[in-house]
């Protein structure tokens, strides 16, 4: 089910790029989880909760807190299930922007 | 007014400018890392447009070198210590923010940023800083004016201490220049010597010739006086009138019985011609001088006051001529 997202129109021409950095983000994690790199896991989320509600993607914000946690944690188990959320996230957006 | 983003984050980076430059603000610079700026600070061509910024916009959490750090070392820095520095974190605890806060930062927005927030705190942040470019303005201008200020209390008591008509020292300069050279007298053991001359047949010579004819004879004979002086030490005024008077400083009498016939002698030499002189057809003049080695019981005013005798003396044995006196410690008086 998409998950509409309503985004500044002034941000329009950031929007792809943005999008982009952020599956970089997912595979960099990903990859950081593999190899049990608890500090990369944390620092990436630092960087989601950092960006994403600035371009008027809360949920983004909201997921890279909770990575961030599971790094200061090193929890696997969560911070798998949070990128899930994120990448599952990222597929069914529809943005408008306004 | 210039803004410099320093964010290892393209995205917050783009994003901050974008917010920025949408609000009117269409100088930014962006920095991917404090190194990036610290190697611009080596470029002399980079550094004047770096000192032109009025506010930096920094990351704390970066790889290297971290916000905190860069802030530390960008305020110790002589371009950059008076640009205010807002730290611009998705770090909340509080321990963070005191260490930004310790290292110089003045604000600190929380990410995700909140266009408004931003606005609200780059334009209290840049009107700090106009405020403290207008002051330091006022301040380099109130230096300037206190130089000026001190310049002209100096030219102006240089001036005072004048006199107008002959431009060597005025009759109040001699007095703090004679108060000095008896202290240093008697603090040192040094002779003193003082030299009163006065021209001879003044007022005739004013009479004869006229008040003007008769400033600029006061001119010449004080230029010649002048001249005879060698030594840095040694000074001459306008006692006053047509009579002057020098300073010499660490002379014993020989030696200022030399320097006062030098003087008569240049006087002389000068030809100024006085018809209504009674003893010669040019100008001369009476020279009467003391000697003391002074200490603490002697009174300054003795010495002054047996050079004068002496000057009386030389115009008693028919002027143009130098009577001299020395005086004992203890006013033991011997006329020479």
């Amino acid at each position: 089910m998409k998950q509409i997202v309503i985004i500044d129109h002034e941000l329009k021409e950031l929007i792809p790029g943005f999008l982009a950095n952020r599956q970089a983000d997912i595979e960099i994690a990903t990859n950081a989880v593999a190899n049990k790199d608890y500090d990369t896991i944390r620092v990436t989320g630092h960087t989601l909760k950092g960006i994403g509600g600035g371009y008027g993607f809360d949920r983004i914000t909201d997921f890279g807190a909770i990575l961030e946690l599971s790094g200061k944690l090193q929890d696997e188990v969560l911070a798998k299930h949070i990128l899930a959320k994120l990448k599952q996230y990222l597929e069914t957006i529809e943005i408008r922007y306004e | 007014m210039a803004i410099l983003i320093i964010d290892d984050s393209s995205d917050s980076r783009l994003l901050i400018k974008s917010i920025l430059v949408r609000r009117g603000f269409s100088d930014i610079m962006t920095a991917a890392s404090a190194q990036e700026v610290y190697l611009l600070l080596e470029e002399e061509e980079s550094k004047s447009k770096l000192s032109s910024i009025d506010l930096i916009l920094m990351d704390v959490i970066m790889p290297d070198i971290d916000g905190i750090e860069a802030c530390r070392y960008l305020k110790s820095n002589k371009y950059f210590q008076d640009i205010p520095i807002i730290m611009v974190t998705a770090s909340t605890d509080i321990e963070t923010l005191d260490r930004a806060f310790v290292a110089g930062a003045i604000d600190y927005i929380i990410k995700p940023v909140n266009q408004h927030e931003l606005i609200a705190r780059v334009n209290s942040a840049l009107r700090i800083k106009r405020e403290t470019d207008r002051r330091k303005a006022r301040e380099a201008e109130l230096v300037q004016v206190l130089e000026q200020l001190e310049a002209a209390n100096r030219e102006l008591k240089r001036l005072s201490s004048l006199d107008g008509l002959t431009g060597i020292a005025n009759r109040r300069h001699f007095d703090e220049i004679y108060e000095i050279e008896w202290r240093r007298a008697v603090r040192k053991g040094y002779d003193l010597s003082i030299v009163f001359l006065d021209i001879d047949f003044f007022k005739l010579y004013n009479d004869t010739y006229g008040h003007q004819v008769g400033d600029e004879c006061l001119k010449r004979v004080a230029g010649a006086v002048a001249a005879v002086l060698k030594r840095p030490g040694d000074s001459v005024a306008r006692y006053g009138g047509e009579e002057f008077v020098v300073v010499l400083p660490d002379t014993g009498l020989e030696g200022a019985q030399q320097v006062a016939e030098q003087i008569r002698g240049a006087v002389e030499a000068l030809g100024i011609p006085h018809r209504a002189s009674k003893i010669a057809k040019h100008v001369t003049i009476s020279v009467g001088l003391c000697c003391i080695t002074p200490t603490v019981e002697d009174n300054p005013q003795e010495l002054v006051k047996q050079a004068d005798m002496a000057l009386y003396e030389a115009k008693s044995s028919g002027r143009n001529c130098v009577k001299a006196r020395l005086l004992a410690s203890a006013s033991n008086i011997t006329p020479k």
